[in-house]
């Protein structure tokens, strides 16, 4: 879907002029109007005889015993549709946030030249630090994983030959309450 | 009536119930009472119960002896309470789980309880209460001072662009360093150049500012 600039949402509500765009937006309002009139139709005729069809119909049923016949509404029987309506315009009013992708991949790199192994331990897998080893790949020394991850904020840090904990030197970090630092992803 | 008070026991009820079984074999007995325990409490009053499960798993695979896991718990359960005093505070009646995890976390990189009520504050759709406070808390994990973080993530929202903008602080903050390197510009500084540049743009003429929250 589309994601127009704020300021070519309000020239689509009318609110401002093409003119009124910066000149770097003009072409993205441009393109807007063009879609908008793509959607455009043309006036809806109704056919002479229609008129005369549901006014019969609605005399049809009005003689007829039946579910809107026994229905008496009365002012108070009302409220409750009312406020039906009045939380569905609420719910279609409020602008949704903009979603974030639902998983981002992401590669983690370490430099550890005397290393035997390597692997990754955060929020994204339960800290278990067997789940997610890294490989040796490309320079010597240096261990690489890329994983899937969904996005938010994780914690993590990687496990040096299964006890020596270190976080990700190329990433912010926050203290992990045990005297160490965790590495800290946004996704 | 009855059905949302069931529905609300069940909740409260079978969260804990979870934890239990998510903690088993992966922490010390002691430790997965103790969770469960302050689980309990922590999901009758609104407050999310994972990063409590969270925290138990990484200090027991650390390694971390019990007694330390479980101060850590509890540390963590009070920065749960206090982030949702601060969501509170900022008007939100019920903040949800989310909010309140990333405001514990925001607390944790060293925000205030009154600035996360000021984030939560100033965000409103399209930005997340809880997206705008991960931000906030990357941004402090990165070295940027917590008053120029929540000046940033103020400046950027009321500027008006889509959420990436928010989304996008961190990385920026860092690129601004590493452009920097020779000057030995600081997150700090890139912080704050990227803050007075959103101010110009949220003062900008016909620019589309966002409503106050609470006027």
């Amino acid at each position: 879907m589309t994601d127009f600039h704020p300021q070519v949402k309000q020239l689509l509500d009318g609110e401002l002029t093409l003119a009124d765009l910066p000149p770097e937006l003009r072409a993205e309002g441009e393109e807007a109007l063009r879609l908008l009139a793509a959607v455009d139709r043309e006036p809806i005729t109704l056919p002479a005889a229609l008129g005369a069809r549901v006014l019969a119909e609605l005399r049809r049923r009005a003689e007829a015993p039946g579910f809107w016949r026994r229905l008496r509404l009365r002012p108070w029987t009302l409220v409750p549709a009312f406020a039906a309506g009045a939380v569905l315009a609420l719910l279609l009013s409020t602008p949704a946030p903009t979603r974030a992708p639902a998983a981002v991949t992401v590669r983690f790199v370490l430099f550890a030249p005397e290393a035997q192994q390597v692997a990754l331990a955060g929020t994204f897998n339960q800290w278990d630090p067997a789940a997610t080893p890294l490989v040796r790949t490309g320079a010597p020394g240096v261990w690489t994983a890329t994983l899937t991850l969904p996005a938010g904020q994780h914690q993590y840090a990687f496990v040096v030959d299964g006890a020596r904990w270190v976080a990700d030197p190329a990433a912010p970090a926050v203290d992990d309450g045990f005297g160490q630092r965790n590495s800290v992803l946004s996704l | 009536m009855k059905t949302l008070c069931v529905a609300l026991l069940l909740a409260i009820a079978g969260a804990p119930l979870a934890a239990q079984q998510e903690l088993a074999g992966r922490v010390p007995p002691e430790i997965a009472a103790l969770v469960h325990q302050l689980a309990t409490d922590a999901a009758a009053r609104g407050l999310p119960i994972e990063p409590l499960m969270q925290k138990a798993i990484e200090g027991s695979a650390k390694g971390v002896p019990a007694d330390r896991v479980a101060t850590a718990v509890r540390v963590l359960l009070a920065q749960l309470d206090v982030a949702a005093a601060a969501l509170r505070q900022a008007g939100s009646s019920r903040p949800d789980t989310d909010a309140i995890a990333a405001g514990a976390f925001a607390l944790n990189a060293g925000l205030s309880a009154q600035q996360v009520t000021a984030l939560a504050s100033v965000s409103r759709a399209p930005y997340s209460t809880a997206v705008t406070l991960r931000v906030a808390s990357t941004l402090a994990a990165m070295g940027v001072p917590a008053a120029e973080t929540v000046e940033l993530v103020t400046q950027t929202i009321a500027s008006g662009g889509p959420a990436t903008d928010v989304l996008g602080l961190p990385g920026r903050v860092m690129a601004g360093v590493s452009q920097g390197q020779g000057r030995g510009v600081t997150p700090a500084q890139a912080a704050a150049g990227l803050a007075r540049a959103a101010a110009a743009r949220a003062n900008a003429p016909g620019q589309n500012k966002p409503k106050p929250a609470h006027p």
